[in-house]
């Protein structure tokens, strides 16, 4: 599954932030220093995702594909959902508490 | 250059360009919130003013220009809608285009008005601004366009992810879709977080950029999508009270009788739509028009509107 923002394109945003809104306001040296290595650190993650293999997302466009064409046998439902729920162990784990 | 400099810069020239129109102001304010359009809080002659500012280079399809905007809020305050007086419309205020309307007091923050010990009447209350608005007649307002379910498909094509539950919503919204409902003049964006409230109730209805022209009941049914409770789930309409009491007063203003399928359906429309106005924001930073990672991060948290289509998909005994 492709999702998007990727986890290389989520890091990317972070460090734009932490670096050109957060560094600027800091005026602690201690906290300069500090957030320079983080920002360091995030980009090694965000290197090391680039590396990875893009997610095969072929299932999923059939997928789609079917029920744009009105093809939804029974448990289609059932399918989908189990896969959302999958993305938002990740993405938001405390939704599935509702 | 850090934010603080360009602010402060950004504010000297808005306080000089507004006081060429309308005199001594006070020194403005810039308010959070708003990717595609700036409010800036500042007074003058006494009165307390809310501009509303065009963002630089942010190019927003499927919203009312300014001026637009402008004259939908004026034809809802002469139809006697709770909303900001509008003032003044500029068309070029410092480079670029931006109204001027009054200043509500009240809470807008969702979060925050959802957990406010807000009046029982307050669904009533919504119920009765919405009535007027869609009382508001279409010639009145001449450019607002009609919508068309078909556009929300056009929009998620425009990704090309694949997002089976937004697929599955959208097929049974062509299989099941209610006669249609003659359309009038919509808000487009009715819900907690789009009105000023107070502990007395309901203050004022802004957010306007969305008007246009649509069933009414899509309009209605807007407010319940799970989103706007702010966590506050069991209380449909917002997270502020039940969805009973909200339609019966609209039933009663407008003699619409809605049935509640006829809602559950504008619901599931109203999550779908949420859906991929996520996707939407997080492109907006994807494609670099709008770097932030509150837009980028809504790409990810729109599973957990994908989730609530497929329960109210459930719901509906698919």
């Amino acid at each position: 599954m492709s999702e998007r923002p990727t986890a290389q394109e989520l890091t990317e945003a972070i460090v734009e932030f932490l670096g050109g809104e957060i560094l600027p306001t800091l005026d602690d040296p201690r906290l300069r220093f500090r957030m320079l290595v983080a920002l360091n650190a995030l980009s090694i993650v965000h290197r090391e995702l680039a590396a990875l293999p893009t997610e095969d997302d072929s299932e999923q466009r059939e997928l789609v594909r079917r029920i744009r064409a009105g093809d939804v046998p029974p448990g289609t439902l059932a399918h989908v959902k189990a896969d959302v729920e999958a993305r938002l162990r990740v993405a938001s784990p405390r939704y599935l508490d509702r | 250059m850090t934010t603080s400099a360009i602010d402060s810069d950004d504010r000297t020239e808005m306080q000089e360009a507004l006081e060429a129109l309308l005199g001594p102001v006070s020194e403005p304010v810039l308010l959070a919130g708003g990717a595609s359009k700036e409010a800036w809080s500042v007074d003058a002659g006494g009165e307390r003013l809310l501009v509303r500012r065009a963002a630089v280079g942010v190019i927003h399809r499927h919203t009312l220009s300014l001026r637009h905007e402008f004259e939908v809020l004026e034809a809802a305050y002469e139809a006697g809608v709770k909303a900001p007086r509008p003032i003044l419309y500029i068309e070029d205020l410092d480079g670029r285009e931006a109204f001027v309307m009054e200043r509500l007091d009240g809470e807008t923050i969702g979060r925050r008005i959802v957990r406010m010990d807000v009046p029982a009447g307050l669904a009533v209350e919504m119920a009765e601004e919405l009535a007027k608005i869609h009382a508001i007649p279409r010639d009145r307002l001449p450019f607002l366009e009609a919508a068309r379910l078909e556009r929300m498909v056009d929009e998620l094509d425009e990704f090309g992810e694949p997002h089976p539950a937004i697929e599955l919503g959208l097929w049974w919204l062509r299989e099941n879709r209610p006669p249609a409902r003659e359309s009038v003049v919509v808000h487009g964006d009715y819900r907690i977080g789009n009105l000023v409230v107070d502990e007395r109730g309901l203050v004022g209805v802004l957010d306007w950029e969305f008007a246009h022209v649509d069933d009414p009941v899509r309009d209605l049914a807007f407010g319940l999508v799970r989103a706007w409770r702010f966590g506050v789930t069991g209380k449909r309409l917002g997270g502020i009270g039940d969805a009973e009491p909200y339609v019966e007063r609209y039933n009663e203003l407008t003699g619409a009788d809605v049935r509640p399928e006829e809602l559950d359906y504008w619901e599931l429309a109203g999550n779908v739509g949420w859906a991929i106005g996520c996707l939407t924001q997080a492109q907006r930073h994807l494609r670099g028009q709008d770097r932030s990672v509150e837009l980028a991060i809504l790409g990810r948290l729109g599973a957990e509107v994908e989730y609530e289509i497929c329960h109210l998909l459930e719901q509906a005994g698919v």
